[in-house]
């Protein structure tokens, strides 16, 4: 079995190499049976890769220590999601499921990519092809998952204890998702500027494509952001550490790019840039794969650290930025511009917005990228933190959000500023009084505090309105703005929920960086502390064995109005096999709000340090991430995004079966 | 055989995969400008949708629809004349046998390089299945263990697996395993000086006062057990008590049997604190009562037949892995007591040639053996 | 205004975003980025009491004291020199005498060094990458060959 997965990943790599080339040949000598392969073989190597995949995943279920990243990654007595949630928990395994994803999209692409002209489809499967081919080369040349060992091993050394989590079975795959969900955005664009024109349908194709990968990567970034918030037992929700940025710079450009590419395909407008965001943003998403792969940055996610692998990456990705750009540079002047536009419009509100977010992004990267340069030139060596993005990205973001209410409300090609204001007035004054609220009767609320949470109402409100207006509210009666509501297109709401997510997102940063709080103290069993209003009493250290750990239980009982209210547990625990402590944070959550708390070192007099934090409306952080998520989902349903394949072709064959 | 089977399938359904759209008859695919066209009439279908639900205003929806007229006019002005299909090409037709070879040959010979087509998979309870006597040491090690997981409670099997833990040098497992038979099956002066050895291995070494703890329980119940008598001197030589631990030793070789194979040990720690290897006190006349325990639990047969296992176990791990320096001390030591002189001079010529002739490793290898009685040939 | 006119408007706004951005991104830089020494490095450095810097290298056999409640001292070493830190918080879960560690802060006037974070990330060998750079270009640390 696990040579069989062995087999059929080379064989797929040889599939990709067909993909790239016989379609691409096709296309350029106009020569149908060449052009036809690229959707067989896509298909047949997607099937080869998930059963490549399939046989991974058995070693690892099995504990098939003949393989050497199961016995590198796993242990026999982990508990059996882990054994499989292992399979990506390591390098090897990691870039399978990624060229696994990415040939699951070129095939949705080969199966349902009838509607779309011919030439388009080769070019598109071929540029697939292209991505697969150097991953698939990557992974067999210095990371293959099927190195065996003889004799093998009798027991594994264990997945590393941070990553046996469910986190681990939920974030990668979808942040994979999103990352090479975009490679689809990227073929397409690298496939229009071969053939040198972008048809119509082309813009159809890559609006529903950054839908999906953009929902996806909001999804991922969302779980890893909560994993590290309970996982790490720091309290913090956001590091700007640089892996935590590659995945974040992906998602700024693919935001702009959701946004550029409704210009495009309503108005034919901006196809240019539309085309460069969609290589930029795949770029990104190859950087960010480099950064964390190649072993230049230390984090949880560099596995290993192996030379040969970081410069394997860098000349994959130097190959296709590089590449791509270079075509963009060559054939860019010869693609036809769209429409036109006054400044003071929809299409001018998501021009700004597209600014605002490629600026914003750029930041982000001087600041991941900066101090790597530094040390490479001068050997100097500086962490660029959040103090940094605080000073850059946020100035950015804050007038970014103060406008995002206006962008829907204004017409096509022509809008009118003043119209929407009045529109705005009530979601205007709700911002107001909720800063004012937030301002006046709130103990300890900074000024910031007080705008942070009337921008993060008016983000909601503006939503809100938004739907109202589209539905008539005060203009018409009630029973036709009900029939009006569920008559909206679907992706109005996907706007309205998206931007309402951003502002529930924003309510729960402000919520917990403002008002929450902290208390690091030393407890013996029997003391009690009050922390905003919460009481918890101390219960006392208990061990507990676990199937794989041995662990110290910290147990907390929560006093509320005098009355006990359940038990809190935090722990340190060991995982003998690698000789490692973690720590279990122990999180109650009280309506959208979390009590948080983290067990330190015993000290010598029995008593134990206990980190706590008290987090209003922390929940709406990744709530609002949820919300957002379904609000691509929800775009993605419109009917809009499903393209008719064109008639014409279909009446000749019809007209040709039925005999007269 | 199966696997060679099911790699031909995968290879034909791939080497199809590549040939059926070749050889398959040419379909008539419509030029580009209908694909645009179907989605301009999609936009207008839409625009009219929007228009009677009340989103755009009439007068908006007018000049859009303009618009998109605008581009379907354009569409038939800059249609491109699509080449008619060549037909098959002579270029056409190497790419394509081309790329039909190369699918089975790029695979065959990729994985013959990469690939190891011997080697079956070995998942975990499949092999922990067969019969024992396939199985090496650690596979019954794994055996056992998974047996104890499973019925905790089985003393006798703690008390089996301990002394191999020790032998493999897992000392943190011999220390559970040692407490756990202690807990389950109750105290002996074997299963105590287990536990102290243990105990100290794990400390590298070090007899600390857990060890000394057990060595003591182990000597009230049976004054005369070598191994906590030897440790416990051990103990007082760390402590700096030299004087005392040298007695101690010297005490104990008077008692020992003279076939005990603790005397080599107690005369080599007498060495090394410089002491003539001089018994005390009386010396015994039977065998000592560690030798009447060890005898009632195993046959001669067993105990010998358990160290070769252990040998031959680590004689293999240097040959997989030959950079293990205690690894290497420790078969020469173990060939010596097994009296395998050629194999002990064997094994150091291995180790020697492992680390080069020249470094220190091989000197002391060299010096260790020589203090043995082993030489290398020359 | 014509199409051109438009382009040249969308361009200029671009660019002074752009400007703004970069503004930004320097001051940022200069105030705001810390920098990373060990403590042999900082006789030379001289680096002023209340800057942000991090301060790397092994935590000092035998100088990890636990004081009242929360707080912390060690001293940081690079077998060179040694640094005094005090610490209010939980240390991380792979904080151990002789391993590498990260600690940010300031120094405080009494020339004790303030860290508002530590950190112990690490690879295989516990060991944070600068702080085994730092200690290579020294000589202090070999990487051992297996």
């Amino acid at each position: 079995m696990v040579e069989t997965g062995h087999f059929a990943l080379v064989l797929a790599f040889a599939l990709s190499l067909v993909q790239m080339l016989v379609p691409l040949v096709g296309a350029r000598t106009g020569n149908q049976r060449l052009m036809a392969v690229g959707g067989p073989v896509t298909v047949t190597g997607f099937a080869l890769t998930a059963l490549s995949f399939a046989a991974l995943a058995s070693a690892y279920a099995g504990s098939d220590f003949s393989v050497a990243s199961v016995w590198e990654n796993s242990h026999s007595l982990q508990p059996m999601i882990y054994k499989i949630t292992g399979t990506w928990g390591n390098h090897e395994g990691s870039m399978l499921l990624w060229v696994l994803i990415l040939t699951f999209f070129g095939a949705l692409v080969a199966v349902f990519g009838n509607n779309l002209p011919a030439t388009l489809k080769a070019n598109v499967l071929a540029v697939q092809g292209m991505i697969g081919a150097a991953f698939f080369l990557f992974i067999l040349a210095t990371s293959n998952p099927f190195t065996r060992l003889n004799p093998a091993p009798i027991e594994g050394r264990d997945l590393n204890p941070v990553l046996q989590d469910l986190g681990l079975a939920i974030h990668p795959p979808m942040l994979y998702l999103g990352y090479v969900g975009f490679s689809i955005c990227f073929s397409f664009s690298v496939a229009a500027l071969i053939e040198g024109r972008i048809d119509a349908s082309w813009a159809r194709w890559v609006r529903p494509w950054t839908l999906v990968a953009w929902m996806f990567l909001t999804g991922g970034i969302a779980m890893g952001s909560y994993w590290a918030y309970y996982e790490l037992g720091w309290g913090g929700f956001w590091f700007w550490d640089p892996v935590e940025n590659a995945s974040f710079m992906p998602w700024l450009a693919g935001t702009a790019l959701l946004h550029s590419a409704i210009v495009m395909e309503k108005r034919s407008a901006l196809k240019i840039w539309t085309l460069l965001l969609a290589i930029l943003t795949f770029s990104l998403s190859l950087l960010g794969t480099f950064l964390v792969r190649s072993g230049v940055l230390t984090s949880v996610h560099a596995f290993a650290t192996d030379p040969a692998r970081g410069v394997f990456i860098l000349c994959i990705l130097t190959l296709f930025i590089g590449g791509s750009l270079a075509l963009f540079a060559l054939r860019a002047s010869r693609l036809t511009v769209g429409g036109l536009f006054h400044p003071i419009s929809r299409e001018g509100a998501l021009v700004l917005n597209n600014l605002f977010l490629t600026t914003a992004t750029a930041t982000v990267l001087v600041g991941t990228l900066y101090p790597l340069a530094l040390e490479a030139l001068t050997g100097g060596k500086i962490s660029v933190g959040a103090p940094f993005f605080d000073l850059t990205f946020g100035p950015l973001m804050l007038p970014l959000l103060a406008i995002v209410p206006f962008g829907p409300l204004l017409a096509w090609k022509r809008g009118d500023v003043i119209a929407a204001s009045q529109r705005l007035m009530a979601a205007f004054a709700l911002a107001i009084a909720a800063m004012l609220v937030t301002g006046l009767f709130i103990d300890g609320a900074s000024v910031f505090a007080a705008l942070g949470v009337g921008l993060a109402v008016w983000l909601v409100a503006g939503a809100l309105t938004d739907l109202a207006v589209k539905s008539g509210v005060g203009s018409v009666a009630p029973a036709v703005m009900l029939r009006r509501f569920a008559g909206l297109p679907r992706s109005v709401f996907g706007t309205a929920l998206a931007h309402l997510g951003l502002g529930l997102t924003m309510l729960g940063i402000v919520g917990t960086l403002c008002f929450g709080t902290e208390k690091i103290l030393s407890m013996r069993p029997g003391e009690t502390v009050e922390l905003s209003g919460h009481t918890l009493r101390f219960e006392g250290l208990s061990p507990r064995k676990g199937p794989n750990f041995t662990e110290d239980r910290g147990r907390f009982l929560l006093i509320s109005d005098g009355n006990e209210d359940g038990e809190i547990t935090s722990a340190k625990r060991f995982y003998p096999v690698r000789q490692t402590v973690t720590t279990e944070s122990g999180i109650r959550t009280l309506g959208l709000s979390q009590l948080y708390l983290s067990l330190g070192d015993e000290n010598n007099d029995g008593s134990v340090v206990v980190r706590l934090w008290w987090k209003p409306l922390v929940t709406l952080i990744w709530g609002g991430g949820l919300v957002m998520m379904a609000g691509a989902a929800m775009s993605l349903l419109d009917r809009r995004l499903r393209v008719g394949a064109p008639a014409r072709r279909r009446k000749p064959a019809a007209a040709l079966a039925s005999p007269t | 055989m199966l696997f060679w089977v099911i790699a031909a399938i995968l290879t034909l359904g791939a080497s199809l995969a590549v040939l059926l759209p070749l050889a398959g008859g040419m379909k008539g695919a419509s030029p580009a400008g209908d694909h645009d066209l179907e989605v301009y009439r999609d936009q207008l279908s839409e625009l009219d949708r929007d228009m009677a639900r009340g989103l755009i205003q009439p007068g908006e929806a007018e000049e859009a629809r303009a618009e998109i007229g605008r581009r379907i006019l354009r569409l038939g002005t800059a249609e491109r004349t699509v080449a008619a299909n060549p037909g098959p090409s002579r270029s056409a037709r190497l790419v394509a046998s081309v790329a039909v070879l190369a699918v089975p040959l790029l695979s065959w010979g990729l994985y013959g390089v990469l690939g190891s087509p011997d080697l079956p998979s070995q998942p975990l309870a499949e092999r922990l299945a067969k019969n024992p006597a396939d199985s090496s040491v650690d596979e019954l090690v794994a055996r056992a263990e998974a047996h104890l997981a499973a019925n905790p409670s089985d003393g006798k099997g703690w008390d089996i697996l301990a002394p191999i833990y020790l032998r493999l040098q897992r000392f943190p497992d011999a220390v559970t395993a040692y407490r756990n038979a202690i807990r389950l099956d109750g105290d002996s002066a074997v299963r105590e000086s287990g536990l102290g050895e243990a105990i100290a291995s794990a400390a590298g070494g070090i007899v600390s006062a857990d060890a000394q703890n057990a060595f003591e329980a182990a000597l009230k119940l049976d004054p005369a057990n070598a191994k906590a008598n030897f440790y416990l001197a051990v103990g007082l030589a760390q402590e700096g008590k030299k004087a005392d631990a040298v007695a101690a030793w010297q005490k104990m070789l008077g008692q020992l049997a003279p076939d005990s194979l603790w005397r080599s040990a107690v005369q080599q720690a007498l060495s090394e604190a410089g002491e003539p290897a001089v018994a005390s006190g009386t010396p015994a006349n039977g065998p000592d009562a560690q030798q009447v325990e060890a005898a009632r639990q195993m046959s001669p047969q067993d105990r010998q037949a358990m160290i070769e296992t252990m040998v031959a176990g680590l004689d293999d791990r240097l040959k997989q892995n030959p950079h293990d320096e205690e690894g290497w001390m420790r078969l020469i030591r173990s060939y010596v007591v097994l009296g395998r002189a050629d194999q002990a001079r064997e094994a150091l010529g291995r180790a020697v040639a492992a680390f080069g002739a020249d470094s220190e490793q091989a000197k002391k290898f060299t010096a260790f053996a020589a203090s043995l009685g082993v030489t290398a040939t020359e | 205004m014509t199409r051109k006119q438009k382009r040249m408007s969308v361009i200029l706004a671009g660019l002074a975003f752009l400007a703004a951005a970069t503004g930004l991104t320097f001051y940022a830089l200069g105030q705001k980025a810390s920098y990373f020494y060990m403590p042999a490095d900082l006789a030379a450095a001289s680096v002023p009491p209340g800057q942000r810097i991090r301060l790397g290298g092994l935590v000092e056999k035998g100088t990890i004291v636990r004081g009242q409640g929360a707080t912390v001292a060690f001293s940081v070493t690079d077998e060179q020199k040694s640094v005094k830190v005090t610490y209010t918080g939980i240390l991380p879960d792979l904080f151990r005498e002789e391993q590498g560690v990260i600690t940010e802060g300031a120094f405080g006037p009494d020339g004790v060094f303030v860290a508002d974070s530590v950190l112990a990330k690490h690879d295989e060998r516990y060991m944070p990458k600068e702080v085994a750079d730092g200690l290579k270009a020294k000589g202090v640390w070999q990487e051992s060959t297996n």
